[in-house]
């Protein structure tokens, strides 16, 4: 895996904490899956590692059509406010980022760059999911953390479980299924997908 | 595949065959099928559990499933919750309220849903790697959170969302442990993660600690240890009461499972001591952070809620202690709980219907207008609380002690004292809604009552003997089983 590789992941996923519209997010996480399939494929030594990286793309591209539909379907009049603003949000994805690369020893990847690339994309997921109040935004925080844990797996050595990778595809999948209905009733109820709008409803 | 291995895929099997069948069978039958599929899948974990329980010196450990006492155990307890809140799940249909899904497929999206949690509910102690064990736990949260969010109100929106979204983020901080772990392993396949292949493996001790701690900070997430336990209360008041019955009693515990294994598959890694210590911390945060509100007054299902919080707290001190007196507390406290919770839940749908209010508020007196229900209510905390003779006061008994014999005198007084102000606060909540000051004057029906009441009966022939069993616990060959683990 080259350091290039590692970085331009990076630089999408800070995309993600930082625009403000839903599409464009969208459109990050989707160019940082197939980027992912394209760097298994290319890694690949046998049938089993091809068919891991084609099950990598095919998730990038369910996730791409998935999350297309869901905004769709769910159009606002303007992107719902973070609570926070992006270069507050930037900043704490950041420092967590290095406090997570500080305290984690080295976990014997291929390279320094995947894993300090793998646990600042973990930072960048949690930080939007905690951060941001847009549903859909929040949904694209797992798929941020699972992109990393996706890097990690990458850059691991020997070979990893085909079973076990198509099954993290599978989940995640059905995680954003489920994360759709919940989004589409929010919206439909509080005509935004606006978690704070939940929140509201205890005071 | 062995006998054992054929029967736990039956298990799996028959709740996976409740999904199919409710998928396609017309409205009509609906119920009837899913009862008739309940009973069978009920019946198979029985019989596994009771295979494993009745020879746990020799567990059966394959590639892809486990069947030992530990397992036997969590699987008879799914089993049985299972089959109870399926019993108990018309009263809660038949209600008429609005739901997550279009009205004339909530029905069949309920049954599909529920057949679907119990089924990968089922594969979490079974499986016989962390890989397989995690995307188990992670499948429950998919199934699970439709559930949660069923109802369609706005607070079950908001729990269900809340649930999803922050056990999601805590099982990728699991992930992110397991491929540590399989990183420090020198890479591999599942083989790497087997629970028999863990504590041989060569690893860096710095970092399978590190594995370690990111592991169980994710499963904390799922478990609703404390300090990262803010989805619970909300999930299990918001859920239809099946529903939070199988959270609490089943889901909660079958996940703690994986962190038991994980403890020792690593300890001789990381050292046991250290290992327990992490699940000791936890098991004490958990207990300091539940017992303030327990002394709250609190709506029924949400005090059950915060209980849960602190029974999880119990059983991490009692696996976190390890050693012969606090596994044997552990296994009854599991069962115990189990038993109290479920029934608690259950009461909660004819609790509803008699006191409305109950869903957002305390209640009281309801042994002076529903006598019958008063007493379900009163049998749950009771044991809940670990009233003589609660099985559940002999487990913290034992797992105290254990605390003692495992040379950690101070968790152990540091959980006496917290045991001892949660039970203060659950017995003024008992005197409370049994015997209190009713808010409510007439009598009406309570819908499901009679189911209630029945399952009642069996709930206190089953504690009872529950607490006579585990007089006989400690020194059996279950809880030798139990030491052992799967090395």
């Amino acid at each position: 895996m080259t350091a290039g590789f590692s970085w331009a992941m990076v630089a999408l996923g800070i995309g993600v904490v930082v625009f403000r519209r839903r599409s464009v997010a969208v459109g990050l996480v989707t160019t940082q899956a197939l980027l992912l399939a394209l760097e298994a494929l290319r890694d690949a030594s046998s049938a089993r590692d091809a068919a891991a990286a084609l099950a990598l793309g095919a998730r990038g591209v369910a996730l791409a059509v998935f999350f297309w539909l869901l905004v769709h379907r769910t159009r606002e009049t303007r992107p719902v406010r973070a609570g926070t603003e992006p270069l507050a949000r930037g900043g704490a994805a950041v420092a967590l980022a290095l406090v997570l690369v500080w305290l984690i020893p080295d976990l014997g990847l291929d390279s320094a760059a995947a894993e300090r690339s793998a646990l600042t994309l973990v930072a960048l997921g949690l930080v939007t999911a905690a951060t941001r109040r847009a549903t859909v935004f929040q949904v694209l925080g797992i798929v941020l953390v699972e992109n990393g844990l996706a890097v990690a797996a990458l850059a691991l050595p020997g070979s990893s479980s085909l079973a076990i990778e198509i099954g993290i595809t599978v989940d995640l999948l059905l995680i954003a299924v489920v994360a759709g209905v919940f989004h589409e009733r929010i919206f439909a109820e509080f005509g935004a997908g606006d978690s704070a709008a939940l929140g509201s409803l205890r005071g | 595949m062995a006998n054992r291995e054929w029967l736990a895929v039956a298990v799996l099997a028959t709740p996976a065959a409740g999904v199919v069948l409710s998928a396609l069978v017309p409205q009509r039958a609906l119920a009837r099928v899913a009862m008739v599929t309940a009973i069978a899948a009920g019946s198979v974990s029985a019989t596994l559990a009771t295979v494993a329980l009745a020879d746990p010196g020799s567990p059966q450990l394959g590639r892809w499933i486990v069947v030992d006492a530990a397992g036997g155990l969590l699987v008879g307890v799914i089993g049985i919750v299972g089959l109870a809140s399926t019993l108990v799940s018309p009263p809660v249909l038949g209600h008429g309220h609005g739901s997550l899904f279009r009205p004339l497929r909530a029905e069949r999206v309920y049954w599909v849903t529920l057949f679907a949690f119990w089924t990968v509910l089922l594969a979490v102690p079974l499986a016989a790697n962390l890989g397989a064990a995690w995307l188990a736990i992670e499948a429950t949260t998919a199934a699970s959170a439709l559930l949660v969010g069923f109802s369609g109100r706005a607070r079950a929106l908001e729990a269900g969302w809340k649930y999803l979204i922050l056990t999601s983020l805590g099982l990728g901080v699991a992930l992110l442990g397991i491929l540590v772990l399989t990183a420090a392993a020198g890479g591999g396949g599942l083989e790497t993660l087997t629970w028999r292949s863990l504590p041989h493996a060569t690893l860096d001790p710095d970092v399978t600690l590190v594995a370690y701690v990111l592991l169980l900070a994710g499963l904390a997430a799922k478990i609703g240890w404390a300090p990262v336990h803010n989805w619970l209360p909300d999930a299990h008041s918001e859920a239809p009461a099946p529903v939070s019955a199988l959270l609490s009693a089943a889901l909660l515990p079958a996940v703690l499972l994986v962190a038991w294994r994980s403890q020792q598959a690593l300890a001789p890694t990381i050292g046991a001591h250290t290992a327990g210590s992490v699940l000791v911390a936890f098991g004490l945060v958990s207990l300091a952070v539940a017992v303030p509100f327990l002394w709250r007054s609190q709506a029924w299902k949400r005090l059950l809620a915060y209980s849960s919080l602190e029974h999880m707290g119990v059983i991490a001190l009692g696996i976190g202690f390890g050693g012969p007196l606090a596994l044997a507390g552990v296994t009854v406290h599991i069962v115990g709980h189990a038993i109290a919770k479920a029934l608690g839940f259950y009461a909660a749908t004819p609790l509803l219907g008699h006191e409305p209010r109950a869903s957002g508020h305390a209640v009281g007196g309801i042994g002076r207008t529903q006598p019958a229900l008063g007493a379900s209510l009163g049998i749950s905390l009771g044991a809940l609380a670990g009233l003589p003779p609660s099985p559940l006061f002999v487990s913290e008994v034992l797992i105290v002690a254990g605390g003692f014999q495992a040379g950690r005198p101070w968790a152990a007084g540091a959980a006496a004292i917290l045991l001892a102000l949660g039970f203060l606060g659950l017995a003024h909540a008992l005197i409370d809604t049994v015997i209190g000051k009713p808010r409510r004057r007439d009598r009406d029906a309570a819908p499901g009552l009679r189911a209630v009441t029945a399952l009642t009966a069996v709930a206190v022939a089953a504690l009872l003997a529950l607490t006579v069993a585990a007089l006989w616990l400690p020194g059996s060959g279950i809880v030798d089983g139990l030491l052992r683990g799967l090395a």
